[in-house]
């Protein structure tokens, strides 16, 4: 405690000058000591510490001293009476000392690094002994020093401290206030911007008593007694530390702060995507089941053919030998004695009625008219074929039995729905096999030439059917020999022939890709002018098996069985249109899939035409003899794809890559589908227009402002989109280097223009 | 990764279609860009269907309605 006094004393001189200087200064003297006792040093607070605490008071204080200067409107409690009595007596004191002011700038400055000093302090807790003479006698000027610098260290601090010794207490008489501004402003201790303010207003807050020494420091007060420094000291080194923790302490308090922020708007986010992803998934039928009902469906279907394909076979088989016998007598559709076919046809068909014979003619047209829309829209829904397929039969069996009662009605429709029927057939093949099979027993009471009917409906389902399942394509070849035989055999009535005619061209051109209205129309018009016949069974049956893509053996030996069998003859020009096709079939087997599966638009535009065509045929052709067989059923390429002669397309696969890279989404099969038809369409519609650009500039060749011309029309370049622009998005490099030209090196242009 | 611009199927295609047509050097690769636009188009489009069906997957009607539309654009 002796020490104190002279510490104080010093410090209440000290504080006198410097509480005159300024009002930083009149803070200082006070705060002076503080930060001399606690800035200055962990010596000068240890010495303290000896004693009690106070250093860290003090040293608190200080810093809390140094930044509360600059605000002097911080209100604080003034300090307590006994340290303020003790400042007031030395101010007078300490106006002597002016040439001190600069170790009181300092030692102000130092206050206002109070925050520094008060971590420094904790550092400086070694140096208690060294500072403790240099506290005595230039408290101020070493805590300033220190303060100041702080930064730089210890020992220089010391130094500084010697040499700020005599300047630290401001001479309020003498120094202007010029002088004391320069000495504030160079004593202004460095304050880092990474302080946090926080600790200031702590010490503000926390430095209650040493806020009237601030205020002091409004250049009025300097009467900041040494007690109020120790006090001040003491309470400083604690508000220090109370700073450091609360500094500390409000760093995290606000760090937290924002991370629950953070927190909270990152949840409130992850449920609002979730939420909306939600939306976005929302009600689907799950691809999986799709598929897994399409998968569990084949084997359905497999079964289903086998067994009705095998007994549709067997009984044809029984009605062909039958029919063989009569194949002689039955020219016309009624002259088939009904009776012995009726007979036969009960016992093997009396078994299986699974469906009631509808009978309606009108019922017939309105499944007809329903079934074409049926074509013309659904691609997708098996379920939808299936219903078709269904209707189509029932449509099919109704035709039958009004092509016995009207010619030329029956037939029509007859051969409508036959040919609709197929295309149902060939996409879908659930139950067709089954109907027909059914549906021919249920006409015990229809006449051989319902009986041909069927077995040829029979015939076409079940190949229709098996061509969708490769898998039972060896049985289905087998099962076609049976039934071509027997369908040959049966034709007897022209209009039958007429609807195999129909039904093979339209077969081929459902099957066969791209080129199906090209090769159907010819096909309609041979056939047409042919008058149809068995042979156009043949090429049926040609079709299916090709279809089936068995290869050229099973076609083979259709051919020749529907040779042998068949009694027309069938032109060499029918054939030559359907082996195309069908070899164009066998090569390709992604193509029978595609034929299968999409071309509702294809086969609906094919349906049109034929339609119409059968109309004028029917009338021209009578009932006529069986019709030839074929002469060459084989067909003349082999094994060589043909498919780009018929029509050159983009591959697909490529077609599949870019469509899926630009939708970045999961595609279904079937709109890939629909994608290349639409390049088709696209390309045909883009010939034609570049054909008019370029005769308009009455050239014959298509240059490259023709298809920017195109491109303008199309609204992909723009005056603020420019073609080049494009050229570089889209196409890769190499390409772009030949489109747009470049200047090279050598006064070049490449590509020259 | 794109593939190579298929110049000569291109080609051919025009040419099927309209035999008396020629086509100038390197302009099978606008052509080939026109396509691009084309399918990039339709596949926006396509896309903007299933979303509004709220569909994750793009399927056969939604890419009908969009050929319609795009079939149509592109007619210049």
């Amino acid at each position: 405690m002796a020490g104190r006094p002279p510490g104080e004393g010093g410090g209440v001189p000290l504080g006198g000058p410097g509480g005159g200087e300024s009002g930083r200064g009149g803070v200082p003297p006070n705060y002076r000591s503080h930060k001399a006792n606690g800035g200055l040093s962990p010596p000068a607070n240890a010495a303290r510490r000896g004693r009690t605490g106070t250093t860290r008071t003090t040293m608190h204080r200080g810093g809390g001293a140094a930044p509360e200067l600059p605000a002097p409107h911080c209100a604080a409690p003034p300090p307590p009476p006994t340290a303020a009595t003790t400042p007031r007596a030395p101010p007078s004191a300490c106006s002597a000392p002016r040439s001190r002011g600069a170790p009181r700038g300092g030692l102000a400055r130092g206050g206002w690094a109070g925050r520094r000093r008060g971590r420094y302090s904790v550092m400086a807790d070694s140096w208690p002994r060294v500072r403790r003479g240099a506290r005595r006698s230039g408290r101020y000027p070493t805590r300033a020093a220190v303060k100041t610098v702080s930064d730089s260290g210890t020992n220089s601090g010391r130094s500084t401290l010697v040499k700020q010794r005599p300047t630290v207490f401001p001479d309020l008489d003498n120094d202007t206030p010029r002088i004391m501004l320069k000495r504030i402003i160079q004593t202004q201790p460095q304050v880092s911007p990474l302080a946090p303010q926080i600790s200031k207003h702590e010490e503000t807050e926390e430095a209650p008593p040493e806020l009237p020494s601030k205020r002091v420091s409004s250049m009025v007060e300097m009467q900041l007694p040494d007690l109020v420094p120790e006090e001040t000291s003491i309470a400083t080194f604690h508000m220090t530390k109370k700073r450091k923790k609360l500094s500390i302490s409000e760093f995290e308090r606000a760090a937290d702060k924002r991370l629950p922020q953070n927190q909270a708007q990152s949840m409130l986010d992850s449920t609002a995507l979730a939420r909306s992803l939600r939306l976005s998934l929302g009600s689907l039928i799950p691809p999986d089941t799709v598929e897994k009902r399409g998968l569990l469906r084949r084997p359905k279907n497999r079964k289903a053919i086998d067994m009705e394909a095998f007994e549709g076979g067997v009984e044809q088989n029984m009605l062909k030998r039958k029919a063989q016998n009569y194949l002689v007598d039955s020219e016309t559709a009624s002259g088939i004695p009904t009776a012995m076919l009726a007979s036969d046809a009960e016992i093997m068909l009396s078994n299986t009625e699974l469906f009631v014979q509808p009978q309606f003619d009108e019922q017939s047209h309105n499944k007809l008219s329903a079934l074409e829309p049926q074509l013309s829209d659904s691609k997708t829904s098996a379920q939808t074929s299936k219903i078709s397929d269904a209707a189509q039969e029932e449509a099919r069996l109704v035709g039958l039995v009004s092509s016995v009662g009207t010619n030329e009605g029956g037939t029509r429709r007859y051969s409508a729905d036959l040919i609709l029927d197929h295309e149902h057939v060939d996409r879908m093949t659930h139950v067709s096999p089954k109907t027909p099979a059914n549906q021919q027993e249920d006409k015990q009471d229809h006449s051989q030439q319902s009986n041909p009917m069927e077995q040829l409906s029979v015939l076409e389902e079940v190949v229709a059917g098996t061509a969708e399942h490769r898998a039972s394509a060896g049985y289905s070849e087998h099962l076609e020999k049976k039934l071509t035989k027997k369908a040959e055999l049966q034709i007897t009535t022209v209009e039958d022939a007429r609807v195999e005619t129909e039904m093979a061209p339209s077969e081929e051109e459902g099957i066969a890709e791209g080129s199906v209205e090209h090769q159907g129309s010819p096909k309609a018009e041979r056939e047409i002018a042919k008058g149809v016949g068995a042979g156009s069974l043949g090429r049926h049956s040609h079709a299916f098996s090709s279809s089936e893509k068995s290869g050229m053996g099973p076609l083979k030996e259709a051919v020749e069985q529907a040779d042998e069998l068949e009694d027309q003859v069938i032109t060499v020009e029918l054939d030559g249109p359907e082996e195309e096709p069908t070899v164009n079939e066998t090569e390709d087997p992604e193509s029978d899939e595609v034929s299968m599966k999409t071309p509702t638009f294809v086969r609906a535009a094919a349906y049109k035409p034929l339609l119409s065509t059968p109309r004028p045929v029917k009338p021209a052709s009578p009932k006529s003899p069986l019709q030839p067989l074929r002469a060459k059923p084989i067909p003349k390429s082999s094994g060589a794809t043909r498919r780009k002669t018929s029509k050159p397309e983009v591959a697909s696969s490529l077609i599949k890559k870019i469509f899926s890279h630009y939708v970045k989404m999961p595609v279904a099969r079937d709109a890939y589908k629909i994608v290349e038809k639409c390049c088709e369409r696209y390309f045909k519609q883009l010939s034609s227009d570049l054909e008019a650009y370029t005769n308009h500039a009455g050239r014959k060749t298509v240059e490259m402002a023709d298809l920017e011309v195109l491109m303008r029309r199309q609204g992909l370049v723009t005056d603020k989109m420019p073609l080049h622009v494009l050229i570089e998005r889209y196409l890769p490099l190499e390409y772009r280097k030949l489109l747009i030209p470049v200047a090279v090196s050598g006064n070049k242009v490449f590509p020259c223009k | 990764m794109k593939r190579a611009a298929p110049r000569s199927t291109l080609r051919r295609i025009i040419k099927t279609h309209k035999p008396q047509l020629r086509l100038a050097t390197n302009a099978d690769l606008l052509v080939h860009l026109n396509f691009l636009l084309f399918l990039h188009r339709l596949a926006e489009e396509a896309r903007t269907n299933a979303f509004e069906n709220k569909s994750k997957i793009i399927k056969s009607e939604h890419t009908i309605a969009a050929a319609k539309v795009i079939l149509k654009k592109s007619r210049g």
